[in-house]
């Protein structure tokens, strides 16, 4: 398949910061692209230089053949934006909402109302549709801000971590429309520091880090960076820094890393471990209230990458 | 263009659907325009210590001067009147007309000749009706001062007639008047001049033009003037909370040029004026029965001009503050400050010389001041240059807006 998105060597910077230092990769027709990362890792600079937002300071961009830097306005026609934050406007219903991005991509008479009526069944709220936005929940909110980016069936959909903070009902909603678009043909690239979405949706995975690309391709193709360890999630009261350095120091131990409550081990045999593990929480007043052995994920794909977390 | 429209339409529903929002630019403005009005009166009127009056003396015999010192010299008439005496009766016309005057006395260049041949002779007195209460009294007063003349010439004129008669019996006999003289010849009375209290008529000629402004149309004017610009607030508010919301974002990641952002957007704020403006209009006429004047077409040309200065001025204000709390307080601080200078709060005339620079780059001077000529009897080429002073500061205010925005 052909290559829709390509971005090669960008960089942005932001003054003396280098939010995306030298990113490249590409996205082929049809694919669900992910982008993972914790918060600060580049994923939304760059998405915002793809979509036009922002100029680039070196590289660029092409989308559907067309540069971010000489064809802004091609480039914006291929792309549907779903911004991270919920860009409606509250005091407009959710069909005054819709009509109006419509009409912005240049839709109007009965292909903006069918659009509208169409990207209303999709986000569930056909029946709801007169109702000011500001009285939505905020996962209704998320999904008319979904609806608002693919009203004009673009090729390509950039979604900037399009679930931040809602229920899990309308997460899954989100999760499946995203699946449903896809089946229809249409190409997405999806950010989230949420891995489990990100291995649900992805056929392919970006897991930018500090401005860069630091591992990339399938699930499988980055769960076998991290080899043949066991993830050993261990739920702990407290773990102090002394705890961590001593748990670090267990032979077998590869990298340890801490959460609020929580301790990840990552070993190449868990068996050989899991008694010393235990042993040294115990000993040093951290009390263990659960332990799990588990394949590799994308966490521990970033853990071993990094030595940290996803959520740090 | 397209683009432009839509995010016009956008611009003006939603910042029509604010409530706050149309209680500053609606409710407001015409709570201020009652209760300012209502509570002044009309001007001058109640002024009434001071009545700017004149006296045009064009008669060139010794009657007129007579007039003018009898009602120049009292006392009385001074701490009522600030009598003028012109020998200009086209600049005091005019000034009546204009509304500089309440009311003014021509004395006609023949008064002495007429009162000498025993002729009626009518004094012209001219009122505006916009003032009939200061002008009244003024009427009052040269009625009365013409009855008192008649009196006086009447009684010297039967004085001289009977001073003649009697000189008359002494060289040709007498002629007797009144019981027991009905022998020889007739005696008749002496022939009473055609001249009694009407012989000094006072004629009241209205002044051309409606030129007194009443209170209640003043404020209209002035409120309106100020009002209008509000609406400038609640646009550069829309810009910001675009921004923070990133719905700025969201638009500018659609095919639509940054120019047909800013402009769509300054364009939501002009229909916002323009709207507000036909309430404040009909408003005012339909409430308070303002008289906007005989021009509809140049107070809605000066409307309209205004609206889209408040536009331009969106556009700075948006790119001066950054967040809403900071147009928050800048926004009134500039509007107030256009309209303190600018006459909606009291008449230009009356605020101090060094003004003058900041009321000719005042929006709110050149609208409330083409709002009041045209009240007054301006056409639509009258207010020209105040509707140019008007789209020339909006451009300005626009150019300057676009120059520093910020969409990020």
């Amino acid at each position: 398949m052909a290559s829709i998105v390509e971005v090669t060597d960008l960089v942005k910077r932001f003054g003396d910061f280098t939010a995306v230092d030298g990113v490249s990769f590409s996205i082929e027709e049809g694919e669900i692209f992910g982008l993972l990362g914790p918060n600060g890792a580049g994923k939304t600079t760059t998405i915002s230089t793809i979509s036009c937002l922002l100029a680039p300071d070196g590289g660029d961009v092409t989308v559907g053949g067309h540069s971010v830097r000489s064809d802004v306005t091609a480039v914006k026609r291929e792309l549907g934006v779903v911004p991270q934050e919920i860009a409606l406007y509250p005091t407009l219903s959710a069909g005054e909402n819709l009509a109006f991005w419509g009409r912005m991509y240049g839709l109007s008479g009965a292909a903006l109302k069918k659009a509208v009526d169409d990207a209303l069944l999709l986000a569930g709220l056909e029946d709801r549709s007169k109702e000011r936005v500001e009285k939505y929940s905020g996962g209704m909110k998320r999904r008319i801000n979904i609806a608002a980016g693919i009203l004009h069936t673009p090729r390509v959909l950039l979604m900037d971590e399009p679930t931040v903070g809602i229920d899990p009902q309308s997460r899954n909603h989100i999760l499946e429309t995203v699946k449903e678009l896809n089946g229809k043909g249409m190409t997405v690239l999806y950010t989230s520091h949420y891995m489990e979405e990100v291995e649900f949706l992805c056929d392919r995975i970006a897991i930018m880090d500090h401005g860069k690309i630091i591992a990339m391709g399938t699930l499988n193709e980055l769960r076998a960076v991290v080899g043949g360890m066991d993830v050993v999630d261990v739920k702990v009261e407290s773990v102090s820094d002394l705890v961590l350095e001593q748990v670090r120091a267990i032979p077998g131990v590869k990298q340890a890393t801490r959460t609020e409550d929580a301790l990840q081990v990552l070993t190449p045999g868990s068996g050989s471990v899991l008694g010393k593990l235990v042993a040294t929480l115990e000993s040093e007043g951290s009390h263990v209230t659960s332990i799990a052995v588990t394949e590799p994920n994308l966490e521990s794909v970033f853990l071993h990458l990094t030595g940290k977390s996803l959520r740090d | 263009m397209r683009n432009l429209l839509t995010i016009a339409r956008k611009e003006a529903t939603v910042i029509s659907r604010d409530r706050v929002a149309l209680l500053i630019m609606l409710a407001m403005p015409l709570a201020l325009i009652f209760i300012l009005g209502s509570a002044l009166g009309s001007i001058g009127e109640g002024d009434s210590l001071s009545i700017d009056v004149a006296i045009v003396n064009e008669d060139v015999g010794e009657t007129g001067k007579l007039f003018v010192d009898g009602l120049t010299s009292s006392k009385e008439l001074a701490a009522l009147f600030n009598i003028d005496v012109s020998n200009d009766a086209a600049a005091v016309r005019a000034d009546v007309e204009k509304g500089n005057l309440t009311a003014a006395l021509i004395i006609p260049s023949n008064l002495t000749e007429k009162i000498t041949a025993g002729e009626p002779i009518g004094l012209e007195v001219i009122q505006d009706p916009g003032s009939k209460i200061a002008g009244g009294i003024w009427v009052s007063v040269v009625k009365a001062g013409t009855a008192n003349a008649s009196a006086q010439i009447i009684a010297g004129k039967v004085l001289t007639e009977e001073l003649a008669a009697a000189a008359g019996a002494g060289a040709g006999g007498p002629r007797a008047r009144g019981p027991g003289a009905s022998a020889g010849p007739m005696l008749t009375p002496p022939q009473l001049p055609p001249m009694t209290f009407d012989a000094v008529a006072v004629r009241e000629i209205e002044a051309k033009v409606d030129a007194r402004i009443s209170m209640i149309s003043y404020y209209a004017a002035g409120m309106t003037g100020m009002f209008l610009l509000f609406g400038s607030m609640f646009g550069a508010f829309s810009f910001v909370q675009e921004r923070r919301e990133q719905t700025l974002a969201r638009m500018l990641s659609t095919p639509a040029s940054r120019l047909a952002i800013v402009g769509g957007k300054a364009i939501g704020v002009l229909m916002i004026g323009v709207g507000q403006f036909t309430v404040l209009f009909l408003g005012t006429r339909l409430l308070f029965g303002v008289d906007w004047g005989q021009s509809v077409a140049a107070t809605l040309m000066i409307g309209f001009a205004e609206a889209l200065a408040a536009a331009g001025l969106a556009m700075t204000l948006a790119a001066l503050g950054k967040t809403e709390r900071s147009i928050g307080g800048i926004a009134p601080a500039a509007i107030m400050l256009f309209a303190a200078t600018g006459g909606s709060m009291v008449p230009t005339e009356q605020l101090p010389k060094f003004l003058l620079p900041v009321q000719v780059i005042s929006p709110v001077y050149w609208t409330v001041n083409g709002f009041l000529d045209v009240m007054r009897g301006a056409t639509v080429a009258d207010v020209l240059p105040n509707i140019a002073a008007i789209l020339a500061i909006g451009a300005a205010l626009f150019a300057f807006g676009v120059w520093r925005l910020r969409f990020e």
